[in-house]
């Protein structure tokens, strides 16, 4: 689980499938998918959202999705 | 010759637009700056260049980008000049390999190599060109180099594709792209491998476009046989992401031969967000950058330099107008038509020139360093508690400078629902026209609490927005897909030059309006003040304006202002907000000598006054604001629900803070 991860920390998705179509659509048109390196940048207060780094670009997914993305500490 | 501009989202393409069309096109640092296409004419007249809102692919998610796939399916267009990110490089290939599909002549700009050189990542443009069989021309957009280079490839080479299939597909699709190429045959001048590709990765646009032309049954089975032997043959869940995993495949190779990396520099970027979006800081930081914002506009810096004006326009400016006029004997109509109506109308609008720009100006610096996007991630959490997300935020920043542009960024929103949404809600942004009038009053009742009582109003037109989200969310718009996925591009150091001009492409609305609306309606309204049933050079009290106005004046009696004149200017509102104060500049006119905030004293309590600014900031979307509401939904029944609920909820609200605030004692 996505939320496993503190700031600071690095990760390899390793099943996406969980979640909803159009997100999954939308981080894979920006290179996110099963196999992408992830590092959780930081988390917003108050179950907000989570900033995460993939390939040198910042993106911000909501905390519910975050979760349902399997994710392995590297 | 047509040449369109396509390329990922915020990658500069209308930064490249600008330089090469000298035009001034709208430009910022987050995803989604550009919603339509837009079209100039390139600077050595060799054609014209079409700007396109960014997408990552071209199967839309969202209506902006849908703009981009109904261009490409139904313009013609004759060459292509795609934009790239260089520090983004394979995601950015994924939309040149589709490009490269649609087998039109296309160019390649290869953008932000200076930004993807201090990453350590170094290109290779000519083993690019190579490999893609396309020019591409490295340029730096923003500063403008290599766009000569450029310009000199578009209008000297061809640039037809040498190499044609770039991406194997494997033996089950490229088969199935034959079958379905042969139904297309003789039946579209697009490239049937497009169409085909395109329509078996689900987009929704193409597939309308074939099954226009051609049997949709049987396309449908070619897609569902080859879907059923890809399941089979190999590991993937669907075919869409098959097709992905074999592009990805090709551009990772590609990438390979092309590009080499070494160690770069932590970017400064991380080093900010690490404080801006902190988990505790984050928040407090937006409310003090906005507090700061309105100190300057309304308090530090934009009050004395609107003071200065004042005293220019009213002073010096007035009595040279009026000499000019008694030097040409001109009649006592036209005098007290120029002196009483068009120099309080125009004159008291264009005296807020400084404290908008301002006001503009924090709010291109806010687009253009790359902050907007954080914004919308630190505020997510609170607008998902009102079934909005945080993208909503943007458009509604955007608001805060001028409505109509807020709205047309509310596109970028995927989900309709959430979209409509916030086109609903942004006319509650206190935009800069409805400034003058909160100047205005805030100066006459509450000079010692200025930019307090006026954060206080943007405050409420945030907080009934989000209040009213809920609400339609959880009645009329009940839905549970939501969409929040947002791009935070690096942080940029805003160019001087550049934010002048954004700040500048902004403000000048608000000047040409005072010049030609605002003018009109300044002769329109002196008019009306100044003709009666009795005829001519009547006192105002038996004026047509007095008479249209007290029609009204009732209504408003329980919140605080039932005059005529402040009815007669909430009607005038409706075209401009701006003309609420050219409106009571020409009613209370009078001699120099004393000022319109002195005379109000006579009209308005500061519960009334503060009453009146609320119904301002709430009452109604103005004419401009309507009719892009009209456009974007495409419903009369909306737009005219957008208008209703505004009025009813400024008429509730101004009754309770008068009412109530009358219980409380105070006046």
């Amino acid at each position: 689980m996505f939320t496993s991860l503190k700031a600071g920390e690095k990760g390899k998705i390793v099943d996406i499938s969980h979640v909803g179509n159009l997100v999954k659509r939308r981080l894979l048109d920006l290179g996110i998918t099963e196999g992408s390196e992830i590092c959780v940048k930081c988390v917003m207060p108050f179950g907000g959202p989570i900033m995460i780094e993939s390939c040198g670009q910042c993106v911000g997914i909501r905390r519910k999705e975050a979760v349902q993305i399997e994710v392995e500490r590297i | 010759m047509e040449i369109a501009l396509i390329g990922n989202p915020n990658t500069g393409k209308t930064s490249l637009f600008n330089n090469l069309t000298g035009s001034y096109e709208y430009v910022g640092n987050w995803s989604g700056v550009t919603v339509e296409k837009k079209v100039g004419v390139f600077k050595n007249n060799i054609g014209r260049l079409i700007d396109l809102p960014g997408v990552y692919t071209l199967n839309p998610l969202s209506r902006d980008e849908g703009v981009v796939t109904s261009f490409f399916l139904n313009d013609s267009v004759d060459r292509l000049l795609n934009i790239l990110d260089a520090s983004q490089l394979e995601r950015n290939l994924h939309l040149t390999m589709q490009l490269l599909e649609f087998e039109k002549p296309l160019l390649i700009g290869l953008n932000m190599i200076d930004v993807a050189s201090q990453r350590g990542i170094m290109i290779d443009a000519k083993k690019l060109s190579e490999k893609l069989g396309v020019p591409v021309v490295p340029v730096v957009a923003r500063s403008g180099k290599g766009c000569d280079q450029l310009v000199d490839t578009i209008s000297t080479k061809s640039f037809t594709p040498v190499k044609k299939n770039l991406v194997n597909y494997g033996v089950e699709v490229e088969k199935a792209i034959a079958d379905l190429s042969q139904e297309l045959a003789g039946k579209t001048e697009h490239s049937k491998r497009f169409l085909a590709i395109q329509y078996f990765e689900g987009n929704e646009y193409v597939k309308n476009y074939v099954t226009q032309i051609v049997d949709g049954e049987k396309l449908q089975a070619i897609s569902a046989k080859l879907e059923e032997s890809i399941k089979k043959s190999y590991e993937v869940k669907t075919l869409p992401n098959f097709i992905y995993m074999k592009r990805k495949a090709a551009i990772e190779t590609i990438i390979a031969e092309t590009t080499s990396r070494r160690d770069g520099v932590v970017p400064l970027s991380e080093k900010i967000d690490s404080i801006v979006t902190n988990k505790y800081l984050g928040m407090p930081i937006f409310l003090l950058l906005m507090y700061l914002m309105f100190m300057l506009t309304f308090d530090w810096l934009g009050t004395p330099m609107s003071d200065a004006l004042d005293g220019l326009l009213t002073g010096p400016v007035a009595s040279g107008i009026e000499n000019a006029l008694t030097a040409v004997h001109a009649s006592a109509f036209i005098h007290a038509l120029i002196i009483e109506g068009l120099v309080a109308g125009v004159g008291g609008v264009l005296v807020f020139v400084p404290q908008i720009f301002i006001l503009f100006f924090f709010i291109s610096l806010l687009e253009d360093s790359g902050y907007m996007a954080r914004v919308a991630l630190v505020m997510d959490r609170i607008m998902e508690s009102v079934g909005l997300n945080g993208k909503a935020f943007i458009p509604m920043m955007i608001g805060f400078g001028c409505n109509v542009p807020g709205i047309m960024a509310a596109r970028t929103i995927e989900t309709p629902r959430e979209r409509l949404l916030t086109i609903l809600l942004t006319p509650l942004m206190s935009c800069s026209a409805r400034l003058p009038v909160y100047a205005l009053f805030v100066g006459a009742f509450f000079a010692a609490h200025k930019a307090f009582i006026v954060l206080s109003l943007y405050v409420l037109g945030i907080v009934v927005a989000l209040i009213l989200a809920k609400l339609f969310s959880s009645t009329m718009l009940k839905s549970q897909t939501s969409l929040f996925v947002i791009e935070l591009p690096p942080y940029r150091l805003p160019q001087f030059q550049s934010l002048w001009r954004s700040t500048w492409d902004k403000g000048k609305g608000f000047v040409r309006k005072a010049g030609t609306f605002i003018f009109a309606g300044s002769v329109f309204i002196w008019i009306l003040s100044y003709a009666g049933p009795g005829g001519l050079k009547v006192e105002m009290d038996d004026s047509f304006l007095a008479a249209i106005g007290g029609v009204i004046a009732p209504i408003l009696a329980p919140i605080g202002f039932g005059t005529w004149q402040a009815a007669a200017s909430l009607i005038t509102g409706f075209l401009a907000k701006e003309a609420i104060i050219s409106t009571m500049n020409i009613i209370y006119f009078v001699p120099s000598d004393s000022s319109l905030q002195g005379l109000l004293a006579n009209y308005y309590t500061p519960l009334a006054a503060y009453s009146f600014m609320v119904f301002i900031l709430l009452y109604i979307p103005c004419l401009a604001t309507t009719a892009t509401i009209y456009k974007e939904t495409g419903s009369k029944k909306w737009t005219a629900f957008a208008i209703g609920y505004a009025l009813v909820i400024a008429y509730v609200l101004s009754l309770i803070i008068y009412q109530g605030g009358k219980l409380f004692g105070l006046v």
